[in-house]
């Protein structure tokens, strides 16, 4: 029995090294677009700070905890890093006007909640100069193939190939709480397709849309609030 | 090009299935004692959390009243405890950071705040208080990605609380729902259940400070306390 699997185990072993070779160089990749629209001049100095926060809705979609992480990490590193003040302080300080259900939804409504007791003071206090709202998330839009993990008394191991596709959409809406108005907007879109393979061990080979529109949107966002750029249509 | 790795995708899958189908012949009788062991092993599973999370103070002019509130016991100890097919039993503790949480959002709603027993208040106590306020948990609920399909646990709690005067009238009660979610992690259900529940008490205490001065039979009574009408 041994000597008959031999032959085809042989062939199916080095179909699925070459099958995995050719994804490892054409897998993993994630193509992605930034696009910046500005309404008006910014500029930061050095003690004065961002927040980045993430939408939250009652419904199927939300802004991922781990996405305006990441844009945070993006802004706080590098040559020029940007003071941050993170989420959940700003939120705890301002509590309960930056709740997912109080939160003002545009920079129109930042006069009214400026005219609340305690909120400006708290905010200038706290030298925040802008918010960046983020909105998005990632999902899967294809996805395919079969991958099984078999254990036995003779041993155990993986097999097969599965896929997915994901697209990963995100926007940036920067509000300045100095002049109470909307700044500019930035989107950061990436389309990627991960692939688990299983050659006794499983192997992924992660496309990561989500870090890459992370990386462009950060770096984009870096760039919109320290540099003074005459203002572009859009 | 994404074609053609699905072409070769489905050749793998077709070689998976004949694979498996010898590798299942032989071992088949193995497999099912390692499935079924595995299968107690999840369905045995109990996740225990205790809800945690910050207590901030909410950022309002206080109410010009001094009150009187009652936590029964009930309230500062709420657990819920849910089977759920497949995925184990929850325990979930609530009850003390949804209680130390009431008495910082309370205490910065309210000129002073003293906890009393139930209501009627009777004695000393009841000279330097407006009024009771008896905040209840009626109902909490949670979803886990397995059941509603998304990407995120949620959990809900109902709260009713309920206003009363020195004489231990009711002057009105509300119910007040709390929502809140956490994307899923892998190996971390636990984590993110526990911050679905702080969310969802954190959105309670917000409707509660945003909500309730404006309800229009504690606005009659604030209007009582000014005119010197009610209190001790």
């Amino acid at each position: 029995m041994n000597s008959q699997q031999d032959g085809p185990a042989r062939g199916v072993l080095s179909r699925g090294v070459a099958v995995l070779a050719a994804l490892l160089v054409l897998g993993g990749c994630a193509a992605s677009r930034v696009e910046e629209s500005r309404q008006a001049n910014t500029g930061m100095k050095s003690d004065e700070a961002i927040v980045i926060l993430g939408r939250a809705t009652y419904n199927e979609r939300q802004t991922e905890t781990s996405f305006t992480e990441c844009v945070s990490d993006v802004l706080e590193s590098g040559s020029r890093p940007i003071r941050l003040i993170s989420q959940s302080e700003f939120q705890d300080k301002l509590y309960p006007w930056f709740e997912p259900r109080t939160a003002p939804t545009s920079a129109d409504d930042l006069g009214r909640l400026f005219s609340k007791p305690g909120v400006q003071e708290q905010i200038e206090n706290s030298k925040v100069r802008y918010l960046a709202w983020i909105d998005g998330d990632t999902i899967t839009i294809d996805k395919g193939g079969s991958f099984s993990c078999t254990v036995s008394s003779f041993g155990g191991g993986c097999f097969g190939i599965s896929f997915w596709e994901e697209d990963a959409s995100y926007q940036a809406s920067i509000w300045d709480l100095e002049n109470l108005t909307n700044a500019g907007k930035i989107s950061a879109d990436s389309n990627g397709t991960s692939y688990l393979a299983g050659l006794i061990l499983p192997i992924p080979i992660m496309a990561r849309p989500g870090n890459a529109a992370c990386k462009g949107l950060g770096n984009q966002l870096k760039a919109f609030l320290t540099q003074d750029e005459t203002p572009q249509e859009g | 090009m994404l074609n053609n790795i699905k072409m070769m995708v489905k050749y793998l899958v077709d070689i998976n299935r004949n694979v498996r189908a010898v590798i299942g012949g032989v071992n088949s009788w193995c497999c099912g004692v390692v499935s079924l062991a595995l299968l107690v092993t999840l369905t045995g599973c109990v996740t225990s959390l205790d809800v945690t999370g910050s207590l901030p103070t909410p950022l309002v002019d206080p109410m010009p009243a001094r009150i009187g509130v009652y936590y029964s016991d009930e309230f500062k100890t709420f657990a819920h405890e849910e089977s759920i097919s497949e995925q184990g039993t929850f325990k979930i503790r609530l009850g003390d950071h949804n209680f130390r949480f009431f008495e910082g959002v309370l205490g910065g709603m309210f000129e002073s705040v003293v906890h009393v027993g139930e209501p009627p208040v009777t004695g000393d106590v009841s000279k330097e208080i407006d009024g009771v306020l008896v905040p209840k948990i009626i109902k909490y609920g949670f979803l886990t990605p397995g059941v509603s399909g998304l990407k995120f646990y949620s959990a809900s709690i109902h709260y009713r609380v309920t206003l009363y005067d020195m004489a231990g009238k009711e002057i009105g009660d509300w119910v007040i729902v709390g929502y809140g979610k956490s994307e899923s992690q892998l190996f971390g259900k636990g984590e993110a259940l526990q911050k679905a529940s702080e969310m969802a008490i954190r959105d309670g205490g917000a409707k509660l400070v945003t909500g309730l001065q404006g309800q229009s039979g504690v606005k009659a009574w604030l209007a009582g306390v000014r005119d010197g009408e009610v209190g001790g």
